[in-house]
């Protein structure tokens, strides 16, 4: 098949995957049955019940986790971009932890706004990172992630603390939290985030084809007449303020951003100009299908984190294996 | 050899160095004649590079001044210096596997506002056919050969269209045929108004197409005046060796005393 069909069924792919994903869910009294005489034929029995499941619990929640996955995606295909290193993403730069500790302190402290406190340690936790890996303006691709292990400790262990001196009622919440979840999506989380998810993937999709200029290398951009230093951190500010708003309302899933890069350039190549909206879809598209399988696998609800860790470690390991780092 | 001595580069009192005690280059004032192939020479590590580098203004000097048609490099817009000067590192790996024509794109970026144009598609080609390798449009670059990444990225600085091309050790993985077949559209691109300057090492490379010369010993820059080159003083330094010209039909060869 060749790449321009993939793309038109990457573009369409994600309208039946969210109907279908409407149509599951835990509530045994709405059966899918129920769901399709309403929506095609009008049947009215049980009608307010049925809307409201579909639109005010199932539609938001789906709609969440879409953009969630898209973010992520897109965040790390363009961290991967700016760093020139193809193991990074939110997640392994710390920047998940960070935000997670800011929104567990935000619950903590009850005054602060939650997106901001997340975005704020979010972006501290990248900037930890990156100050740490660098030396002699150069940062290489192991020294980030190990500072990215680091960063991810550090903020880690802040956030246990919180954990122990939170009451047990806020502690579930956080625990529960952390682990990834969207059991709480509603409208008003997704209104909570639209702003700075929308804000921070504008920036992203203006600069995405500059993205390729910066991969040459500094030296190349700069004679190219591109400032790297400028888009760097324009692409930072931007990343960590779509990704920081949706973790704080997600929780940390972790490697999923690292890994749908890889699956869209392994299909489409590595040009961002083409990629990024690739990553968008199907970031949104898979993330999607994991949280109707962590839904309906069983009577209770398995944290989505807890799932993607499952299915992306293995292939954090083999792409370590098969890209050269240049351990030696 | 006519000398067109009109300055499209000047550097005064031009000083550079990477911390306070140790300076790579120090007090240099030369010229760059414009439509010209000037050629620098000089050991490794002798600060050949920095001074290129200086000179595209992919680094900041600490001393001095460098004026490019008349403007203070300092003050140029990063575009606008890009569409005036363009500069070719020396070898790197990249991390990606983007094609050729993606990496050539690159190249129009100070052309580009948010996304490339047909015409830019259309300066790619261009500068691919120059070079001879339209062939390897569609390749992925980090899986060609040293040299054709040479080539790739040469086509790269001339879909940039800058009036004045810093050349870092163009052909240095080129095999002979193509050390040649370069040279020759580098003389064939000054013949048509442009200027270029080129960190060159073999001397029978470089005497044979070189118009200007400046040799790099010691953190200075010296502009050769001599009617032969090869006879100044400072050439015994650079190659750390003598060297015997021979001639053959005008033109110089050089074995050196082994």
């Amino acid at each position: 098949m060749n790449t321009k069909a993939l793309r038109y069924i990457a573009i369409i792919a994600p309208i039946p995957v969210i109907m279908v994903s409407l149509l599951l869910g835990a509530s045994e009294d709405i059966t899918i049955e129920k769901v399709f005489s309403f929506l095609f034929f009008g049947d009215l029995t049980d009608s307010e019940l049925i809307k409201t499941i579909l639109f005010h619990i199932r539609l938001p929640r789906v709609l969440l986790v879409f953009l969630t996955g898209g973010i992520l995606a897109v965040s790390g295909s363009a961290m991967q971009a700016i760093f020139r290193n193809p193991l990074v993403d939110p997640y392994i730069l710390g920047l998940s932890s960070g935000a997670a500790f800011g929104a567990a302190l935000a619950l903590y402290v009850a005054v602060l706004p939650i997106q901001l406190s997340a975005f704020v340690f979010g972006l501290l936790a990248v900037g930890l990172s990156y100050v740490m890996a660098r030396k002699n303006n150069q940062v290489s691709v192991v020294s980030l992630i190990l500072a990215g292990i680091i960063t991810n400790g550090i903020f880690t262990a802040l956030l246990t603390i919180v954990q122990i001196v939170s009451d047990p009622f806020k502690l579930q919440s956080i625990v529960h939290w952390i682990m990834g979840s969207f059991h709480t999506a509603s409208w008003y989380e997704l209104q909570l985030v639209i702003l700075p998810a929308f804000a921070g993937l504008l920036v992203i999709f203006i600069l995405r084809w500059k993205l390729n200029v910066l991969a040459l290398g500094d030296e190349e951009a700069l004679s190219a007449g591109v400032n790297p230093g400028r888009i760097k951190i324009s692409i930072l500010i931007a990343t960590t303020m779509a990704s920081s708003a949706v973790i704080a309302v997600s929780g940390i899933i972790g490697l999923y951003g690292l890994i749908v890069p890889h699956i869209v350039r392994m299909i489409f190549g590595v040009n961002n100009k083409v990629t990024m909206l690739m990553n968008l879809l199907l970031g949104g598209t898979f993330l999607v299908i994991i949280d109707d399988i962590s839904r309906s696998f069983s009577g209770f609800e398995i944290p989505i984190g807890v799932f993607t860790m499952l299915i992306c470690a293995p292939f954090f390991i083999w792409l370590l294996k098969k890209t050269n780092t240049g351990w030696q | 050899m006519a000398m067109k001595e009109k300055p499209i580069i000047s550097v005064t009192e031009l000083s550079f160095g990477y911390n306070q005690n140790q300076s790579v280059i120090s007090n240099v004032t030369c010229n760059i004649p414009e439509n010209t192939l000037t050629v620098i020479m000089g050991k490794n590590g002798s600060g050949k590079s920095t001074f290129l580098r200086l000179l595209g203004g992919i680094m900041q000097y600490n001393s001095g001044a460098i004026s490019v048609n008349g403007f203070e490099l300092k003050k140029m817009k990063l575009g606008d210096r890009a569409k005036m000067i363009g500069f070719l590192p020396q070898h790197h790996k990249p991390v990606f596997p983007f094609r050729v024509s993606e990496v050539v794109l690159t190249g129009r970026a100070s052309y580009i506002r948010f996304s490339p144009k047909k015409s830019d598609e259309y300066h790619v080609d261009r500068a691919l056919e120059l070079i001879g390798i339209s062939s390897l449009k569609n390749r992925i670059y980090s899986e060609l050969s040293g040299g054709e990444q040479q080539l790739v990225m040469i086509a790269r600085i001339l879909a940039q269209q800058p009036k004045i091309l810093l050349l870092d050790e163009p052909i240095s993985h080129l095999d002979y045929h193509n050390q040649i077949r370069i040279l020759k559209l580098i003389k064939e691109l000054v013949s048509n108004n442009i200027t270029v300057v080129a960190v060159l090492h073999d001397p029978n490379m470089a005497y044979l197409f070189g118009e200007k010369f400046i040799y790099v010993h010691d953190s200075q820059v010296h502009e050769v005046k001599d009617e032969k080159p090869w006879e100044n003083h400072l050439v015994n330094n650079i190659f750390d060796n003598e060297l015997f010209p021979h001639e053959h039909d005008g033109k110089y060869i050089f074995i050196p005393k082994i």
